[in-house]
């Protein structure tokens, strides 16, 4: 009787513990869709959405520059030797591609993002309602939902697809230098084999599914640094929320979005 | 609107947070042109009773009415029209830290007179930066500035759109006596020169003396004492009598 009781309660906060996640979900995706089409209603903020393109994308160049080199160099030298093997030598620039453009060039761009920009949004925004800003902005009349929220969504969203290409193209010049290091191969060759196998669907619709994954990471950052108002300690609470529900719901988002593109394009499938 | 008539009137307000009440039964009223200070001891609900004038808070009972209107049960976009007529000055002074002074002051009047053009808004923004003796910092971030200079700045965007009821909340709360004395001044200037109706909530009797019309004190979230100073000195209350006492 007392087993089949503790098996029961264990189960009930079980349950309750699924339904608490599945309705912050729930609350995410509401506050984020009325947020984007709130980024449609006249009067546009479009001075304040430049500045966080700049910020959100621009400045994340270096790091996803970066990342991007360097991974195409890990990539490189991880797969060399086992395509050597197969005396498959000649496909290393095309597997690099093919990877970075279909799968790990929009999934690390957007797991890099949620790091930097999502703990910088969240934390922010925490930090603006801590010290009544946002208060402020509503006793000024002004959508502060708009004003903070919603541009940073769309910046995002426009930003995600861009620092995905930029991965991508770092990526091969990173897999080209570990290549040139070791068999001196010319760049017009690198890049012709890099590009042989690849189609505009592989490139196009997992490029585009990053905007889905800058509507989590704007969304989720957003939603924590709004609604969490606990001063100083929520600051951190925000950053460390936002990260790491916005890099589980990018991943989770992509098992979902893959499938949906091999539906749609089904020859991008490998 | 004639002088006699009330600027914001509060009828039996309550307002508690879980199983605090910060406010209970609450009643008084502030009439045109007047100015009423607040004091009272930390937690007894004083700056929730300027949020709860501003609408950024509900009651959970009663009325508040700003000139005729109970704003109580408004929706965002009527709270925005009736806000357009408010100043409020926050304890931090709440200036947004990506902006510069400048763009503080000028984010209320791009967003409400469209009709203006950015060097009318400039001229506006830098009249009334001197008038408050930043002239010279209108291009600076708010982290560049000193905490009386923040208080200014603050002050300066409450007054960019000529409210009709000003809300101050700690005008002197972390600043030395000197420069809390300037505040007050500005202050006396602003309800002298305009007329202005204000609600100051403040420690600083000093400052209210200078400055207040009257003085509500709140005590364990009741109004214990509403009058003039000098009616506040003979009352019976002690909590009453040792904040109006200097």
């Amino acid at each position: 009787m007392f087993t089949s009781k503790a098996v029961d309660v264990d189960e009930v906060v079980l349950m309750s513990r699924r339904l608490t996640f599945f309705e912050s979900v729930g609350d995410v995706s509401i506050f984020g869709v009325r947020a984007l089409a709130r980024a449609f209603i006249p009067p546009f903020e479009l001075a304040i959405l430049l500045q966080e393109v700049e910020e959100i994308g621009a400045r994340s160049l270096p790091l996803i520059g970066a990342a991007g080199v360097a991974l195409g160099i890990v990539l490189t030298l991880h797969t060399r030797s086992t395509l050597i093997s197969f005396g498959a030598e000649a496909w290393g620039p095309t597997l690099q591609a093919v990877s970075f453009f279909n799968e790990l060039g929009p999934l690390v761009t957007a797991l890099l993002v949620s790091g930097r920009v999502g703990a910088g949004i969240g934390a922010e925004l925490a930090n603006m309602r801590a010290n009544e800003q946002i208060d402020a902005i509503e006793v000024l009349s002004v959508d502060a939902s708009k004003m903070l929220v919603s541009t940073r969504i769309v910046a995002c969203i426009i930003s995600l697809p861009l620092l995905t290409i930029f991965m991508d193209f770092a990526s091969l010049l990173g897999g080209f230098i570990s290549e040139y290091c070791a068999t001196r191969i010319s760049l017009q060759l690198y890049v012709n084999r890099a590009f042989v196998n690849l189609s505009w669907a592989s490139f196009i619709a997992p490029t585009l599914k990053t905007c889905v994954f800058g509507f989590i990471i704007g969304t989720v950052s957003c939603y924590f640094g709004f609604t969490i108002d606990e001063g100083s300690a929520g600051v951190r609470r925000a950053a460390t929320n936002s990260v790491v529900l916005s890099s589980l719901l990018v991943i989770l988002s992509d098992v979902c979005l893959v499938k949906i593109i091999y539906f749609f394009f089904p020859g991008s499938a490998l | 609107m004639s002088p006699d008539q009330a600027a914001v009137e509060f009828k039996q307000v309550s307002k508690s947070f879980g199983s605090s009440d910060v406010l209970s039964d609450v009643s008084f009223q502030v009439l045109q042109g007047e100015t009423l200070c607040i004091l009272g001891r930390s937690g007894t609900g004083k700056s929730v009773t300027l949020k709860l004038m501003i609408g950024l808070l509900k009651p959970d009972e009663g009325t508040v009415l700003i000139g005729s209107e109970d704003i109580c049960g408004m929706d965002e976009k009527e709270l925005s029209r009736i806000r357009r007529e408010i100043g409020f000055l926050f304890q931090g002074a709440a200036l947004f830290d990506s902006f510069t002074v400048g763009d503080n002051l000028a984010l209320p009047e791009q967003r409400f007179n469209p009709q203006k053009s950015a060097g009318e808004v400039k001229k506006d923004v830098e009249e009334m930066l001197r008038q408050v003796g930043l002239e010279h910092d209108i291009g600076k971030l708010p982290g560049e500035l000193s905490g009386g200079m923040k208080k200014r700045a603050g002050l300066a965007r409450a007054l960019v759109m000529n409210p009709k009821l000003l809300l101050i909340d700690e005008p002197s709360s972390g600043l030395d006596r000197i420069t809390a004395s300037e505040i007050d001044d500005l202050l006396l200037k602003i309800k002298t020169e305009r007329h202005t109706t204000m609600v100051i909530v403040t420690h600083d009797i000093h400052g209210a003396r200078k400055i207040a019309d009257k003085v509500a004190v709140l005590d364990q979230g009741c109004l214990v004492g509403f009058g003039t100073f000098d009616e506040l000195q003979s009352s019976q209350n002690e909590v009453v009598r040792a904040l109006t006492t200097e």
